[in-house]
């Protein structure tokens, strides 16, 4: 109702500013469930910055099942965000994603061991089960794997056994996992809220082990950017996304309750958005929405060091996959 | 009221057995927790993880009463059950997106339309299966490979197709709750429409009856008794299908989206309430579809 | 072999194989044609015949994940499942009083769409076929106990009073009578469970796996977006459930050859 007052408001300030063209529509569609993890754009589309920019968003929310790699391949979305490894694995698969913006600078993901089983240090994985997540992110973990020259065919002296963890912490509480994947700005919480300590757990960094991976970035098709007007829209969508973070990041508690009040599921919790807003405002504060190039080769020779029959994610040197062409007019 | 009686038997043996199983299933969980907090708790040789439920329940009697206020418990108690399936019908505005009510609404509209959709090409199918030869040969293999699809497999597909073409909403749920209601009603429906024997269908023949009057007058009643069980199966697949459905969509709304959402934050009571929300939409469908049945075997003889 | 299973599942009319197949044959025309055609990406419809590379080149792939899921998490929870149906109905025939309410808890307990009880069984019975088996299981109990309950209701009053006259005990009714009668509803329920059980199985490793299994390599290859490869694994999970739903159509022909609804054309 709020909203509905909100935005009834800014048209009619539109309409009396006698500014009353047609709004540009832009689909963004989310790599997963409405959480903080995308309070920037939430933020933006409720505090009226993508209306100044003359934009009329829709924010479709990812699920487990939905690669929104394929949704914009199939039309069903102007603009996705993906992680960057899942990105240029569709690129090499004919759907030509090209990078935009990269708000998140570093990443949040990580290996969360319980201390009782005894795992300490990487040296320690060989014979234990680990939880992974698949459907486009088990890349870094694979790359890692094959960093340490460990199997990931069954657990032996030399090799680990993978488990496909569904998305959440259950196998880490349940026993059935020694080491599961988790995001520090969700998963790491719900193990805390759990009943664990920090002091229990041993938290293994993507990006402190040296395979670090560029997560939520901003994607469009190569083509669609050779239409002027849509560049034009998408300059105008980076810049008021990227300062919906901004606002995010400096008012953690009202970006939480943007999130859950767009939540449909009813399914959130004020307090885990809240804790989440404050963790991804940690990832997100090292970027100004241009992606650094220095990321995007670190990415790219991690993928390209760990090639193998289990990880195809990509197999040649990506050519085109990023842009600062948006960026740059954004954030002028 | 015989009925009721025997219901309220089986239902207090069950609750009798779910209360019971609680403190074995979550006791693990509360020795860990209870002994991190400082409790004293016997915890066998090798530790917690291969210790056996059963021998730490005996052991700590002590643990049992928190084994059923656990926030997120291996098997949530019954009682904790119906508190969340209260708090989220009767607790909360029917328009809410906490409400349960509100859920079950969304996800009853994609049922409903996909049954419906279900029903009527099912009935089609065997009708045209029954009667045209090169239907039955051609199609029913066709029929049968359908239904191993796995339907979750294809259902992101299925929607973003859609997407593609514009169309969203309610009608790719119902494609595949129609998808999965509409088998059951061709199995049954085939095997009812066959099942007149040969002396009934010879005396239409000295009737002089033609096929569309052999159909209406015994293959069609003949077939009720079997269609009736498969209807009943059809509903309740199709409701699988709705909120399967509800899955893909990006967990938007719905009693799928809430069992979704449940499940990645590891809410168990939120997943059984969700579950036991489903089922009580369902036996209301089933019912009605039971209702039916009754009314109208009886009208046709059937009743014993 | 697909000529064998669609030979199976045609209801042996005279039929042959040539229809089904010549119908089959024009949709995947269709498709090839449509796909390359209309130039539709590959990552939302391969062509067919880029699925048909695949499954020769990954065979070896797709025979693991099929023995993991099918032979290992579908048939053992069939078996459970379907036995467990029968088993309860039999028990609630014994016991009238509870039958009725035997009947109207399961209805509500079945109801529950699997979906929900895949991730709570996994938790309880870890990640591999155990807890697939475990789904399944509670997926065919409800349509077996339903059909067998229904089924022993078919025979009549006349030919049951008729087994009274005979001094027939209930074992020998039950056998020489009832079971007979009840064979095609109770067919008919076992054939509902072969799809079902399948469509479990893969359902179930949605919500976690060991890192093989045809469930498994769905999910993780669309978001790979090798969509070649899930379509190989949707086009074995439909021979195996057709194969499924053949044998178990072989055996109700042997059992119930006598019925109306088995008359040849």
């Amino acid at each position: 109702m709020k909203r509905l007052i909100a935005s009834t408001l800014a048209g009619a300030m539109v309409f009396a500013g006698g500014a009353a063209w047609a709004q540009d529509a832009v689909t963004l569609q989310l790599k997963w469930v409405t959480q903080a993890q995308f309070a920037g754009y939430y933020v933006a589309k409720d505090k009226g910055f993508y209306e100044e920019e003359n934009l009329e968003v829709t924010i479709k929310p990812g699920g487990p099942d939905i690669a929104p790699e394929q949704v914009i391949a199939g039309g069903g979305a102007d603009v996705i965000t993906t992680w960057m490894a899942a990105g240029l694995a569709a690129r090499e698969r004919g759907v030509p994603l090209v990078n935009i913006a990269q708000p998140f600078k570093t990443g949040g993901l990580q290996l969360t061991c319980l201390k009782e089983t005894g795992v300490e240090t990487p040296e320690d994985f060989a014979g234990r089960t680990l939880g992974v997540w698949f459907f486009g992110n088990e890349y870094p973990f694979y790359a890692w794997m094959a960093k340490l020259g460990l199997e990931t065919d069954g657990a032996d002296d030399n090799g680990v056994t993978v488990l496909k963890q569904a998305f959440n912490v259950d196998p880490l509480l349940q026993g059935q996992a020694d080491c599961i994947s988790t995001m520090t700005y969700n998963e790491y919480g719900q193990v805390l809220d759990a009943g664990y300590t920090a002091d229990d757990l041993v938290n293994f960094n993507y990006l402190e082990q040296g395979i670090g991976m560029l997560e939520d970035g901003l994607y469009v098709l190569e083509d669609s950017l050779e239409d002027p007007a849509f560049a034009d829209k998408m300059v105008r969508f980076v810049r008021a996304s990227m300062k919906g973070w901004k606002y995010a990041a400096e008012n953690p508690e009202e970006a939480a309750q943007i999130v859950v009040d767009n939540d449909t599921t009813g399914a959130q919790t004020l307090a885990h958005q809240t804790y989440m807003m404050s963790e991804v405002a940690k990832l997100t504060a090292g970027s100004n929405g241009a992606l650094d190039p220095a990321d995007y080769e670190q990415t790219v020779a991690t993928l390209l060091s760990a090639v193998s029959e289990e990880n195809p994610a990509i197999t040649t040197e990506p050519e085109g996959a990023w842009t600062h062409m948006i960026s740059d007019q954004a954030l002028q | 009221m015989r009925t009721m009686q025997s219901v309220l038997i089986v239902v207090g043996g069950i609750m009798a057995i779910w209360l019971a199983a609680v403190p074995f299933m979550n006791i693990k969980w509360e020795a860990n927790m209870a002994s991190r907090a400082g409790v004293e708790v016997s915890i066998p040789e090798g530790g917690l993880r291969r210790a056996s439920a059963v021998a730490l329940v005996f052991t700590n009697p002590h643990l049992i009463p928190g084994t059923y206020v656990q926030e997120k418990p291996r098997l949530p108690g019954p009682q904790q059950v119906v508190a969340e399936l209260w708090a989220t019908t009767a607790g909360e505005a029917v328009t809410s997106n906490r409400s349960l009510v509100y859920h079950a609404g969304v996800t009853l509209t994609g049922t409903v339309a996909g049954f419906l959709f279900g029903t009527a090409l099912g009935v089609l199918l065997a009708v045209a299966i029954v009667h045209v030869r090169v239907i039955d040969a051609s199609i029913m293999p066709w029929v049968i490979a359908s239904q191993t699809i796995p339907i979750l497999a294809l259902a992101p597909m299925i929607i973003v197709v859609m997407n593609s073409v514009g169309i969203t909403g309610l009608v790719p749920k119902a494609i595949i709750s129609a998808y999965l209601s509409f088998f059951p009603v061709v199995v049954g429906m085939v095997k009812g429409l066959r099942s007149p024997d040969a002396m009934q269908m010879d005396l239409l023949k000295t009737y002089n009856a033609s096929a569309a009057q052999t159909f209406w007058k015994l293959r069609l009643p003949a077939a009720a008794p079997f269609l009736f069980p498969s209807l009943k199966i059809g509903i309740a697949a199709s409701l699988v299908g709705a909120i399967v459905g509800e899955l893909p969509t990006g967990a938007v709304a719905g009693l799928g989206a809430r069992l979704l959402a449940g499940s990645y934050y590891g809410q168990t009571v939120q997943i059984w309430s969700a579950l036991f929300g489903a089922a009580i939409l369902a036996a209301i469908l089933v019912g009605a579809v039971g209702l039916i049945q009754a009314f109208a075997l009886k009208r046709m003889g059937f009743a014993r | 072999m697909m000529a064998l299973v669609v030979s199976l599942v045609s209801s042996g009319r005279r039929a042959g194989v040539l229809p089904p197949l010549v119908l089959g044959a024009a949709i995947l025309l269709l498709w090839e044609v449509g796909t390359r055609g209309f130039g539709v990406p590959s990552v939302i419809l391969p062509p067919v015949s880029a699925i048909a590379v695949r499954m020769v080149a990954s065979h070896a792939t797709l025979w693991e994940d099929f023995s993991q899921t099918f032979l290992k998490g579908a048939l053992s929870g069939y078996i459970i499942g379907c036995g467990a149906g029968f088993l309860l109905a039999l028990f609630s025939d014994r016991v009238p009083f509870l039958q009725r309410g035997l009947l109207q808890v399961g209805n509500f307990l079945a109801a529950m769409p699997i979906i929900g009880i895949a991730p709570i069984l996994v938790m309880w019975f870890g990640f591999d076929w155990q807890s697939k088996a475990a789904v399944v299981a509670v997926m065919c109990f409800f349509p077996m106990l339903v059909n067998t309950v229904q089924g022993l209701a078919a025979a009549g009053a006349m030919q049951r009073d008729l087994m009274r006259t005979y001094a027939a005990s209930y074992g020998q009714s039950m056998t020489k009578l009832r079971l007979p009668a009840a064979a095609p509803f109770i067919f008919n329920g076992l054939k509902i469970c072969t799809t079902l059980a399948l469509i479990g199985a893969i359902v179930a490793e949605f919500f976690g796996s060991p890192i093989r299994g045809m469930g498994f390599r769905i999910s993780t290859e669309v978001g790979r977006l090798n969509l070649d490869m899930v379509w190989a694994e949707i086009v074995v999970a439909a021979l195996a459930g057709s194969a499924f739903y053949g044998v178990i159509t072989l055996l109700e022909r042997a059992a119930t050859f006598w019925h109306p609804s088995q008359r040849r054309g």
